[in-house]
Parts: structure tokens; sequence; C-alpha cells
């Protein structure tokens, strides 16, 4: 059903030069003339690099992976919407992408109007458009609202109508991104169902999910890229096991020190502000490889600044790296009233962390350093440090309280 | 058995059959999506409108007035005109009017359409059959405009005006082939169309839409040069009557313009994948 063979496809960071490589790509194509595809050219880097499986008729196939692993690339490649750079692509059957609900509705016109284009535009003839529009209107639930704008219609009622149309084309094969997680449980479980009814009429599918509830839900199989790779195609409970050990993982990597050192930015990549190091110490200023829970710690954050900058905030985001938790905790010196006067030079914060309140676990803190909340200058996207229980004293608790014991007479 | 589809990074024109095919059976298959984006197209420009279709003609009214005052008050003056000048006014601005709106067409609709264009794979070639029966359709509503001019002048219609309709067809061609041709590079760069707008108000000043057609000095060359010129003329001449334009230039103006439809559709098909990955995701 779908073959991809050796598929790689680049990207450029820049984009003066992307839309130049653009050009010169449009130039090659219409002269005819080979591509030079298997080289990188300035500021690119591979957003797929050689990726290779087939998916079977009536196959249900997770994508998972990070941001940018380049899993919605995939499903524009194998929608035909871009060209691979190198590779092989083959599909059989009508692809209908899920890919944005209601893309394409425009505001000012009805609910029923919308209907009629968007399927249009989804590639379903009129005749099987009236065919099935009364399903598309049930399914939404539209009732009265059919003839309304659609710029009356709350989200949820967009997004119902969206799937709905996408979902009435027939598909052999539905590429959904990301999208079944707009509205509200009940929807939900709708599209959940519609879904199984249409994986047992043999219908293809490839989910694009963070959840691996909803991928364990629909899908027998699942693909794990990361960074472009593809790291492992197997049965979905084994894939999402894999996956989550390898999340939990990367934070254990690093229990041997606190300290991370990032590299040296040039002056044209800088935006003022360049965070250089940070590292949890204990009072002596000695780097501390574990945290424990109620000890006193501070945090200490290099950093170097290229210009006078006002009005500096740093604010830091820790959240615990588990599947169950969503606690999270936000310091945020603008919100303590400290903004800093920075000069030119090597600059270190240090921020007390008494009584450290965490309980034991794997924590990730988000970092940046910005003015004034507005503009950031740089950011630490995922700072990941172990806590643990070094004085036996957490065992019945999920935060630690800083208590002293006596008796007043 | 269903044909597969295959993607490689080849150019299509190393296999130009196949190419040429599927150009003309997507063209056939787009004609049902361009009835339905035709009549949302035209829903969603009016409806939103207290004066609704009368915005089709306003445009064209106001600028013949403008001209038609200057020329009155001597603030500009032109050389005389065969019918009286605010009808000959009224009627190339109409005409030109319409050309502008199809040179806009494609350019538009491919900014309009970003959304579905990043998400969706679907025959692109029904916006552009969308946007020419959208030209047609706003000229239809414009022809009210000019049958009132006609009337109020009592100028008239020489028999010849039922061939005319082909040569506004010639003229909105050659303004959607422009149209076509760029509307891949606009997506990439915003000159195209920051440039387009200039472009068409320099072009109406060498068109010989609010004065007669030149005849001699550098300016008659340039304007001569001008292959909308021809067009225009053409299609006055045969509404009002003979009038010494010489048809062989029109003829050969025709001949390239529908070569070239051919031509800038071909890059259209060829440039879109590219210009929808470097600028959407």
């Amino acid at each position: 059903m779908i073959d991809v063979n050796n598929l790689n496809k680049k990207f450029c960071e820049d984009l003066k030069r992307s839309l130049l490589y653009g050009i010169t790509d449009i130039g090659r194509e219409i002269l005819g003339i080979e591509r030079k595809s298997a080289r990188l050219r300035k500021s690119e880097f591979w957003a797929l690099d050689n990726i290779s499986f087939s998916i079977k008729k009536g196959q249900s196939v997770g994508l998972i992976g990070s941001n940018g692993a380049g899993k919605s690339t995939l499903l524009r490649i194998i929608s035909g919407l871009i060209k691979p750079d190198s590779g092989v692509v083959k599909v059989r059957g009508r692809v209908a992408p899920l890919i944005a609900l209601g893309a394409g509705f425009s505001p000012i016109l009805t609910g029923r109007e919308n209907i009629f284009v968007n399927m249009a535009i989804l590639g379903v003839t009129k005749k099987e458009i009236k065919k099935n529009f009364d399903e598309v209107v049930s399914f939404a639930e539209l009732g009265h609202a059919l003839d309304m704008p659609v710029q009356s219609y709350s989200s949820g009622m967009a997004a119902r109508l969206g799937f709905a149309c996408a979902i009435f084309t027939n598909p052999d094969i539905l590429l959904i991104d990301e999208v079944l997680a707009v509205g509200d449980v009940k929807f939900r479980a709708k599209c959940y169902r519609k879904l199984a009814e249409l994986k047992a009429h043999d219908t293809t599918f490839i989910l694009v999910s963070h959840s691996s509830q909803s991928i364990l839900s629909i899908c027998d199989t699942a693909i794990y890229l990361s960074k472009g790779h593809l790291i492992k195609y197997g049965k979905a409970a084994e894939i999402m096991n894999y996956y989550e050990n390898e999340l939990l993982n990367k934070g254990k990597d690093i229990e041997v020190s606190t300290r991370m050192i990032f590299s040296e930015k040039s002056a044209e990549r800088s935006e003022g502000i360049d965070f250089l190091e940070i590292q949890f110490c204990n009072s002596e200023g000695i780097t501390l490889d574990t945290l424990a829970s109620g000890e006193s710690v501070f945090l200490i954050i290099k950093c170097k600044v290229h210009f006078p900058i006002d009005n500096v905030g740093l604010k830091i985001i820790i959240r615990e790296l588990s599947f169950e938790s969503m606690s999270s905790i936000t310091l945020d010196s603008s919100d303590d009233n400290f903004e800093f006067n920075l000069t030119p030079g090597i600059v270190t914060f240090k921020i007390s962390l008494p009584h450290l309140s965490f309980k034991p676990g794997l924590y990730v803190a988000k970092l940046n350093i910005n003015q004034s909340d507005l503009h950031v200058y740089d950011a630490i996207e995922s700072y990941k440090f172990n806590v643990i229980d070094k004085h036996l004293i957490m065992l019945h608790s999920t935060h630690f309280q800083q208590r002293d014991w006596e008796i007043i007479r | 058995m269903e044909q597969d589809i295959v993607y490689t990074s080849k150019s299509e024109l190393k296999n130009p059959l196949r190419l040429f095919k599927n150009m003309f059976s997507d063209l056939f298959a787009s004609w049902d999506l361009a009835k339905s984006l035709l009549v949302r197209d035209i829903n969603a420009k009016y409806r939103q409108s207290v004066l609704g279709y009368l915005w089709a003609f306003l445009p064209a009214l106001f600028t013949s007035l403008t001209f038609t005052l200057a020329n009155n008050s001597k603030t500009i003056t032109f050389e005389e005109t065969d019918i009286p000048y605010p009808a000959f006014v009224i009627f190339s601005m109409v005409i030109w009017q319409t050309f502008v709106e199809a040179i806009n067409g494609p350019v538009q609709t491919i900014a309009d359409s970003k959304v579905i264009l990043a998400k969706i794979n679907f025959k692109k070639e029904a916006l552009f059959i969308a946007k020419f029966l959208e030209v047609w359709f706003s000229f239809s509503i414009k022809i009210v405009l000019l049958i009132a001019v006609f009337v109020y002048f009592k100028i008239p219609l020489h028999w010849t005006v039922i061939f005319a309709p082909f040569a506004l067809s010639v003229l909105i061609f050659f303004g959607i082939l422009v149209g076509l041709f760029l509307s891949p590079f606009s997506l990439l760069y915003k000159d195209i169309s920051y440039g387009l707008a200039i472009f068409t108000n320099f072009l109406l000043f060498i068109t010989p839409v609010i004065f007669p057609r030149p005849t001699e000095g550098t300016f008659a060359t340039l304007v001569n040069f001008n292959p909308i010129t021809h067009l225009i003329e053409a299609i006055r001449e045969l509404t009002l009557g003979p009038g010494g334009f010489d048809f062989t230039s029109f003829y050969i103006t025709s001949g390239i313009t529908m070569c070239s439809v051919f031509i800038a559709w071909l890059t259209f098909r060829l440039a879109m994948p590219f210009a929808i990955e470097r600028v959407t995701s």
C-alpha cells in the first residue's frame, strides 16, 4: 500500500537561503537537470535520513518521536505535497489527509456550503458529497447550526465538521496528524469509534501522536523517528515501551554531574545574552551529582553578555519527567521582583534554593533569560537532573516540608 | 487495479508523456472542484458587503469619472476619441479592470489558499479555472454598466460584437497566464505581489485605455510594443465597428498567448511542490 525506500529529505535553517534554494530547485526541475540531492548545501540538514519501511493494506501505524523528528515531513511526502530529495515513495489508493481540521473553511460561509467546498477539495465528487451529506451533518452534530456561518461555530464544532468532512471521503489511506487532540472527550471518543469502524473496513492509517494511549488504542504497529532517522519499526506496544524508556534513560545519562556546558555562540547567532554553563552546587561551591530532597542547594547559571541590557529576568520551569505527573514549579525572577541590569562580560546568577521540596525522581527544567518577559535572549530547552532521597525521609511524602522540632514550655 | 503513485526526486520532465497525460487528466478532473470554489469565492466576496455586486464595476466607474473630469477641465487632454470620451473611458476601463482581475487572480488565490496548499494535495488547476470563471462572472455584471452607457450615449453596436467575447477571452487568458507563471514564485517572495501592483499601474499608462491609441512618436512605439494594446483594440474594434485596426497583430498576440498558457501551466506544476516545501509546514 505504501512503500518507502531510502527516502531522504533535507531542509534549510535559514529563510533567505531556503528561498534561494527553492528557486534553484525550481530552475533545475523545469530544465530537467538532476538536482544535487545527495549533498547538503550550506545551512541544510537532513529532515529525513534514509528512511525505509512498507505498510500493508489495512495496517494501522503510529508515528512517534519528539518534535522535529520528521513525522509531519514524512506525511507530507506520502501525500505528495512535497518531493523527496532522493529515494522512492510508492502509494496505492486514495489518500486523505486529516492534517488540519477545517483547513480551507471560509468563515463567512455556512456549514452547509463549507461541507461542499471542503469535500470537493479533498477530491470527492458532487454526487458522492450529496450521498454522504446527511451522515457528515449527523456526525458533526451541527443541528440547526448547519446554515449558520462557520465563524460563529465553537472551535469544537468546527473541529467536528472538519473531521466529518475528511472521514466521509472514503479514503484508502488516512493520514492523521495530531488532530485528535482537539475537541472534548466525547468528541474524541466518537472519532476513535469511527476510526475503529474504518479500520474494520481495511482502511490504512498513519497516526501521528504524542499520546501513547491513542497510538496503542488504534495502531497495531508503530514507527519511532528521531532527528530524521527511523529508530525502530514494529509492534505498537513494543515501540511505545522502547520510546518511553528512551525518554527516561536520556535523563539518567547525566547522573554523573549536574553540570551542563554550552558551546559558545558566534556573535551573529547570539541575541545578546548566551547561556554558558549551568550546575547545582552546595554551599561550598562544589558541583553536585545528584540533589536530595530537603537539602539546601544553589543553582549557578553562567552567562555571557554582549552589550548592556536592563531589566533582565530569569525564568525556570521545572517539571517531573514522568508520564503520570503533571505538576511543575516555575521560578521567575520577574515575579519575585528581581530584574537585573547587566553589563557586558561574564555574569553568574546564583539562585539559592533552601530545603529542596522535590520528591525523588527525574526532573527536567526549561530556562530562559528575557527582558520583561517579552524578549527572550537565550533558552535552554531541557536541563535534566536527578533528585534522590538521601536521608530516607520521603518514603511517605510527595513534597518535602522543611520542619524543626522543639518543645516549648 | 489501481495504479501506484510514485514519488521520486527526478524531474517530472524526464517522462514528458506521463506528465502531459497527468496534466490533462487533472485539468478535466478539477472541473467539479472549480465550480465549488467559484461559488465559494463569489459568496465570500460579496456576502459581507452592503453594495454587493455593485463592487464589480464601481472601481471602473470611479476611475473613469476621474479621468472624464480631468479631461473636461483640461487638466489632462487626450486626443479626440471616436465615441464620446466618458463612454470611451468607461468601456475601456471595464475591459482593463477585467484584465487586472485576471492578472491578480492567480497570485491572489494562491495566497488565499496557502493553508490548504500546505496540507492537502488537490488538483490545483481548479484554483485557476475558478479564477477564470470568476473574472467572467465579474465581467458579466460589468456588462450592465456598459449597456447603460451605450444606451445613454446612443452608441450603436456593430454586428461583429458577437466575436468580442473571443477577443476578451484571449485578454483574460493573457492575464491569467502571467499570474499563473508568477504565482509559485509569489509564494516564495513577497516582491512579486508588491511589484505586481506597481507593474499593472504602469501598464495602464502604456495601454490605450484612458486615451486613444497614439499614432506617432516614441510613445506610439512603446504602446504598440505592448501586447495588451492589440487585444484591447481588437475588442473595441469588434464592438464599435471598423476603425482601421489591423487584426494581424491580434492574431499573432492570440497565438502566442495560447501557447504561453501551456508553458505557464507547466512551470506552475513543476514549481509548486518546491514553493510549498519552502514556505509552509
